[in-house]
């Protein structure tokens, strides 16, 4: 039994119920009540997002200032039910045009009863494809007014589409216009030990997409990761390409892409949803590219006083600039005065989170940028000798950079009208969590 | 309790200040009752609107029950929404009031758009009103043939909430064949999800109940609908492909080219992005391939690189779900992850149930190639912010230490710990070095010069301080003050306040006196004369126990107190083996993430008293009703409890009662009596084949697809414990009766066999799986039976069978 849930809640941080909705009398009515008590009032909140409460297990959810919360009384799959939050979420985003928080649901609690009446009938997931449900759950939002005649058309084949082959994708669609977006998206992810030797290393990235296509059309991907590229020149019997090829350690495919034929020929072939997706998912352990590499050197100097050099190279090419670069250097609570020198950007003491926080907004490649502080401390005597240091933790964003190097080769529209496309590819690299121990 | 106060800046309709918001509602909606007047609907939303958010923070609407029935003649389908969503809420406390319901109901059934036909059918089934169920038989029916997959999507469905209405209506109108029928015929993947987790539900709910649900059980898993399922899975939404892919891991293939062939079409699953159906594939293949030992460790390369991207994606509480797997995995075969120990290093910001998890991966893929990496991470976190968790990294540690062989550096990192000067890390550091002593004696040199630096002082909480007083005992020898410190303990005996504590210290301070006599004397008389003064009973009986083994004899009172010991090889395992199996046979539910099988937190008798329902009870909520709900459903649960007890003590009746209460009173007396009554129970019609055959494979798919029939406990004679030297005396004894053994194993005092036998002349199995434990003379038995009817009868058998044991 994947999910069979028994009651599914939204409430706001205080506890008040936003939405309720049972779908089964086999937990009582007063779950939420339970729920409050046991996890919301205590300090159990946060310690583990799966809680057993009587006969029932607890999963929930914090999403912005929302908790969901799904209440089971059987051995349910908790990733199934975590998942189905996680899409249901995603499904009432794009009905409400953006942000999901308390104010958007009591905006639409119409709305969202009439989708968990479509998405779970007798706590098993339905249909939760938001290509499919906008077919004849036709509120949008609040944004439209309602019109006072209910709609007289029902719209053709609707509920033919509900389980269509191609349950992602309408038919009949027409743009003047067709163009694909691709972008490629990565984290790298840096554990460093204050030795300076890396610990652990890695990138997970996704492509997303964005198309306005006509028809059905077939996409083809073409990247230059080894499996692929390996296969083609044993297809084309022909010796690869010399160049970087990309070990991929992991992919994982939006339900689109036609898996069979990604383990037979190692292309990525699908017929997309209209508007925004992602596209696929993937793993690096070998061969990253590290877009930064800090030297961090902090003394102390004695109880009251320490020293901070830190600098910090960028490695990436010298025409590439990466944007919002922050850098967070922490400080013991005790620091009283601080004073910095910088070669490039601005930094300044936040007592908030003791941290020393640099920011440098346009950091071009290759160049080595660094800060000198000085930090005094107030002494104190119940401190004992050794303060434990956090990491150093760092955020950017580099545009047309991929730590993995990983590319795209090609991208191939073909539709049966033989229309012409125009295709767009970005690439962009940020900061999973960064962080180097000194 | 807090009520459920609503925030003012909510644009949501305001507060109801009380009963005239509601009876000016009543007034609104009558008015606008019959009117059809253009741009009503659009005030009936409002007005609706306004109902809908009440009834949602807990406001009882249900007074305007009349009227808004009245308003639901309406063409708009929002507006119908939100009044079904109503009477779905209100219509089991108001049953008269939901009659008139019906009405209006039925027509929408009929309706032209196959939407309206849908949606009235799901509120027709959600009003849970047991007896408005013969108006549902007919549109159910119907809704099952409609051309439209949406309403037969919905009827199916229905169907399942008929049978938590009403069970016989559902039977009686035949609904679960015409849910088969539609399984393997429809065209809509949807209408087929729904139909399988209906039949699932529907017949493990009918199977104390009626003769076929078994039967049908088992078609759902026979091959040719598994054959139909699996060949059409690539249409199925993801979350019906979890539910096929579950129903799998319950398929039996006949050969192994089968599984290679069921693994080969799973295959691009794990490619799926859906962690659910990644770990639904998961577990098939590990279920699959549980018999090929070889394929089993291939299977878990394989599931290794989409677990761990699953882990390094998705929200924290995704990962949580789907890393308690991992750890499950890492547990069972940790050589195989023994490489990948980087992934389990934890990150600064993570939670720390992930972190917690992490850390007894990283403790479990520990190896020779690894530890140095491995402990250097762990000595990193000792130093987190985060106390628990740099506990238990200490604790790591210490464990890995334990492992391994070459514990040469591990033992100057614990002793650094030492040296951190944290009350905790001290505390928990100590000990582990005391467990490491236990095991590697040798270490005790380095150790010691470093543990006696430690002030008593400074270390407070009574594990630690046991650990250090052991430490003390122990090697008195080897620390200079260990007597003058050991004395100033005592000293202080009245403010110790841990029993352990006390008793740790009356016997470290017993071997200290063997090894430096002169200089503990004094400390000892102060030592048992505060011991035998103590008020906590062990303490007081240890000490009075030293007191006058001393005045017997010293030296056999050193022999007692400090004898040679020998070093602990293997540190016990906390959770048993059969437990852990469970578990993985529960793989992919929550019995993962609570690290326990389901019977412990589903069934009522495991789970302890029920806290919550109290608590709930003391509850002072708005709403009377909501509270009588849960209790009243405990109170059933209850009376099925009982009822079965009942009846199967009537069945066992046969028995006899005269014979059960002349054993009480032996037992009552403790005489040790022969358990065997003189007259044997007359031995049931039941009657089994001598010469049964089940080969080893066959029994493990058998144990793992069929239920535990019955379970009990059962009482051992003297004599059967006597004869139970090794296990193959109660085989060839078993034998005798036709029962045979297929696996055994065990020593004094735990012995587990695996039994089986076949009915006469039938081919129906019963397996039994039996724990002995000699020194509590119990035997533990669990029956499962291909046909569960003759369970009982096997049972007192096999009782029979197994008092005869022992006895010439």
């Amino acid at each position: 039994m994947p999910v069979a849930a028994s009651a599914i809640y939204f409430l706001n941080l205080r506890g008040d119920v936003l939405i309720n909705r049972l779908y089964r009398d086999d937990v009582g009515g007063n779950m939420v009540d339970a729920f409050r008590m046991h996890i919301m009032q205590t300090k159990e909140l946060g310690t583990c997002p799966v809680r057993q409460i009587g006969g029932c297990s607890f999963f929930y959810m914090r999403i912005s200032n929302v908790y969901i919360v799904i209440v089971v009384s059987s051995n349910a799959n908790v990733a199934c039910a975590f998942k189905f939050v996680v899409e249901a979420v995603a499904l009432f985003k794009s009905y409400f045009g953006g942000s999901f928080d308390e104010d958007a649901i009591r905006n639409n609690f119409v709305l969202i009863y009439e989708l968990l009446d479509e998405i779970m009938d007798f706590g098993y997931p339905q249909n939760l494809s938001p290509e499919i449900l906008k077919l004849y759950i036709t509120q949008e939002g609040v944004r439209s007014p309602f019109s006072s005649k209910p709609s007289d058309k029902p719209v053709p084949n609707a509920t033919l589409q509900v389980t269509g082959a191609v349950g992602w994708r309408r038919e009949g669609l027409v743009y003047k216009k067709n163009e694909v977006f691709l972008d490629i998206v990565e984290s790298v992810n840096l554990l460093m030990s204050s030795k300076g030797s890396v610990l652990r290393c890695d990138v997970t990235g996704k492509i997303l997409m964005k198309c306005f296509l006509s028809g059905m059309p077939d996409l083809k991907l073409g990247l230059n990761d080894k499996i692929g590229l390996e296969k083609e020149s044993q297809i084309k019997s022909r010796p690869a390409k010399s160049g970087k090829t990309i070990e991929l350690d992991d992919v994982t495919f939006h339900q689109c892409v036609n898996l069979t034929r990604f383990n037979s020929e190692k292309t990525v072939s699908f017929v997309p949803p209209d508007g925004e997706f992602e596209l696929m998912k993937y793993r690096i352990t070998e061969g990253v590219n590290l877009p930064f590499r800090v030297l961090p050197t902090i003394k102390e100097l004695g109880r009251t006083r320490m020293e901070v050099n830190f600098k910090v190279k960028s490695v990436f090419g010298a025409k590439m600039f990466a944007l919002g670069v922050v850098i967070k250097i922490p400080v013991p609570k005790q620091t009283a005065k601080t004073s910095f020198q910088v070669t490039s950007g601005r930094a300044k003491y936040q007592a908030s989170i003791d941290c020393l926080v640099w920011k440098i907004r346009k950091f071009p490649g290759q160049t080595e940028p660094t800060l000198s502080a000085e930090v005094e401390l107030i002494s104190t005597m119940a401190e004992k000798k050794s303060w434990t240091r956090p990491p150093i933790q760092m955020e950017f964003q580099v545009p047309m950079f991929t730590a993995s190097g990983l590319r795209v080769r090609f991208l191939k529209v073909w539709e049966k009208s033989g229309y012409n496309t125009v295709e767009w590819v970005r690439y962009i690299t940020k900061a999973g969590s960064y962080e180097i121990r000194c | 309790m807090a009520p459920p106060a609503q925030s003012q800046r909510s644009p949501s309709p305001s507060q109801p200040s009380g009963k005239s918001e509601l009876s000016d509602l009543k007034l609104q909606l009558r008015k606008f009752a019959g009117s059809r007047a253009p741009g009503v609907d659009d005030s009936k939303r409002e007005l609706f609107k306004k109902v809908i958010s009440y009834m949602t923070i807990g406001i009882d609407v249900s007074s305007l029950f009349g009227e808004m029935v009245m308003c639901s003649a309406t063409s708009d389908i929002v507006l119908k929404k939100m009044c079904y969503l109503y009477v779905g809420n209100y219509a089991k406390v108001n049953p008269d009031l939901a009659l008139l319901t019906i009405n209006f109901l039925q027509r929408d059934c009929h309706d032209q758009d196959p939407m309206i036909r849908g949606l009235a059918l799901r509120s027709l089934c959600s009003l849970r009103v047991a007896n408005l169920v013969e108006y549902l038989v007919g549109p159910l029916g119907s809704g099952l043939k409609d051309s439209n997959s949406y309403v037969r999507m919905v009827a199916v469905i229905g169907v399942l909430k008929l049978y938590h209405i009403s069970a016989s209506t559902c039977i009686d109108a035949d609904f679960p064949s015409m849910l088969k029928h539609l399984m393997l015929n429809d065209s809509d993947t949807q209408v087929v999800a729904n139909c399988l987790s209906a039949l699932q539900e529907i017949w493990s709910a009918e199977a104390s109940r009626s003769e076929e649900a078994p039967r049908e059980r088992e078609a759902l898993i026979s091959k040719p609908v598994i054959y139909y399922l699996l060949n059409r899975i690539k249409e199925f939404s993801e979350w019906a492909q979890c539910l096929v892919l579950e129903l799998i891991t319950k398929y039996v293939p006949s050969d192994s080219s089968e599984i290679f062939d069921i693994m080969n079409l799973l295959e691009d699953r794990l490619q799926h992005a859906n962690g659910a159906v990644v770990l639904a594939t998961v577990k098939v293949f590990l279920q699959l391939t549980l018999s090929m030992t070889d394929v089993h460790q291939q299977v878990y390369e394989r599931i290794k690189a989409p677990l761990l991207t699953l882990v390094s994606s998705g929200s924290p509480e995704q990962s949580y779900a789907v890393l308690s797997h991992l750890h499950l995995l890492v547990m069972r075969a940790p050589y195989v992850f023994s490489s990948d120990y980087k992934h389990f290093y934890c990150q600064y910001n993570e939670p720390s149930y992930v972190k917690r998890l992490k850390l007894e991966m990283l403790t479990a893929v520990a190896n020779e190639s690894n530890t140095y990496e491995i402990v250097t991470e762990l000595c990193e976190y000792a130093a987190n912010v985060d106390i628990p968790i740099a506990r238990e990294s200490i604790r790591a540690v210490g464990k890995i230490a334990l492992q391994q062989y070459d514990v040469n550096a591990i033992v100057d990192r614990l002793l650094q710990f030492l040296e951190m000067d944290k009350d905790y890390v001290t505390a928990d550091a100590l000990v582990l070095v005391k467990d490491l002593l236990r095991k590697y004696p040798q270490w005790s040199h380095d150790c010691i010069a470093v543990v006696g630096n430690i002030s008593s002082k400074n270390v407070q909480e009574p594990k630690a301080k046991a650990a250090l007083i052991w430490m003390l005992g122990e090697y008195s020898q080897d620390m200079q003050d260990a007597p003058y410190i050991l004395e100033s303990l005592i000293e202080n005996w009245d403010e110790e306040h841990s029993a352990e504590v006390r008793l740790h210290l009356l016997t470290a301070v017993m071997k200290c006196f063997f090894k430096r006599p002169p200089e503990t004397q004094s400390a000892l008389g102060a030592a048992l004369a505060a011991g035998v003064a103590d008020f906590h009973q062990d303490v007081h009986d240890r000490a009075l126990f030293y007191h006058r083994i001393l005045r017997y004899n010293v030296s056999v009172a050193e022999r007692v107190v400090n004898p040679p010991k020998q070093a602990v090889s293997v540190f016990a395992d906390t959770q048993s083996s059969e437990i852990k199996d469970r578990i993985f046979e529960e793989f992919n539910s929550l019995s993962v993430l609570y690290q326990k099988p389901s019977y412990m937190f589903i069934d009522k008798e495991h789970r302890g008293p029920p806290e919550f329902a109290d608590e709930l009870g003391n509850l002072s909520i708005g709403e009377a009703e909501d509270n009588v709900v849960p209790s009243q459903r405990v109170e059933e649960n209850d009376k099925d409890l009982l009822l079965t007890t009942a009846e199967k003590e009537e069945t066992r009746g046969s028995t006899g009662h005269s014979q059960q209460a002349s054993f009480g009173i032996d037992d009552l007396l403790g005489l040790g009596m022969p358990a065997v009554p003189d007259a044997p129970p007359s031995p049931p019609q039941l009657k089994l084949n001598a010469k049964a055959a089940l080969d080893p494979s066959t029994f493990q798919q058998k144990w793992r697809q069929l239920p535990v029939a019955l379970s009990q406990e059962l009482s051992l004679s003297p004599q059967a414990i006597a004869a139970l030297t090794a296990p193959q005396a109660l085989l060839r004894h078993m034998q005798s009766h036709s029962i045979h053994c297929i696996a055994s194993g065990g020593q004094s005092p735990n012995f587990k066999f695996f039994f089986f036998a076949q009915k006469y002349k039938e081919s129906s199995n019963y397996l039994v799986e039996c724990i002995i434990n000699t020194s509590s003379a119990k035997a533990q038995v669990k029956i499962k039976a291909d046909d569960q009817s003759t369970s009982q009868a096997f049972s007192t058998l096999f009782e029979s069978a197994l008092s005869k044991f022992g006895i010439p």
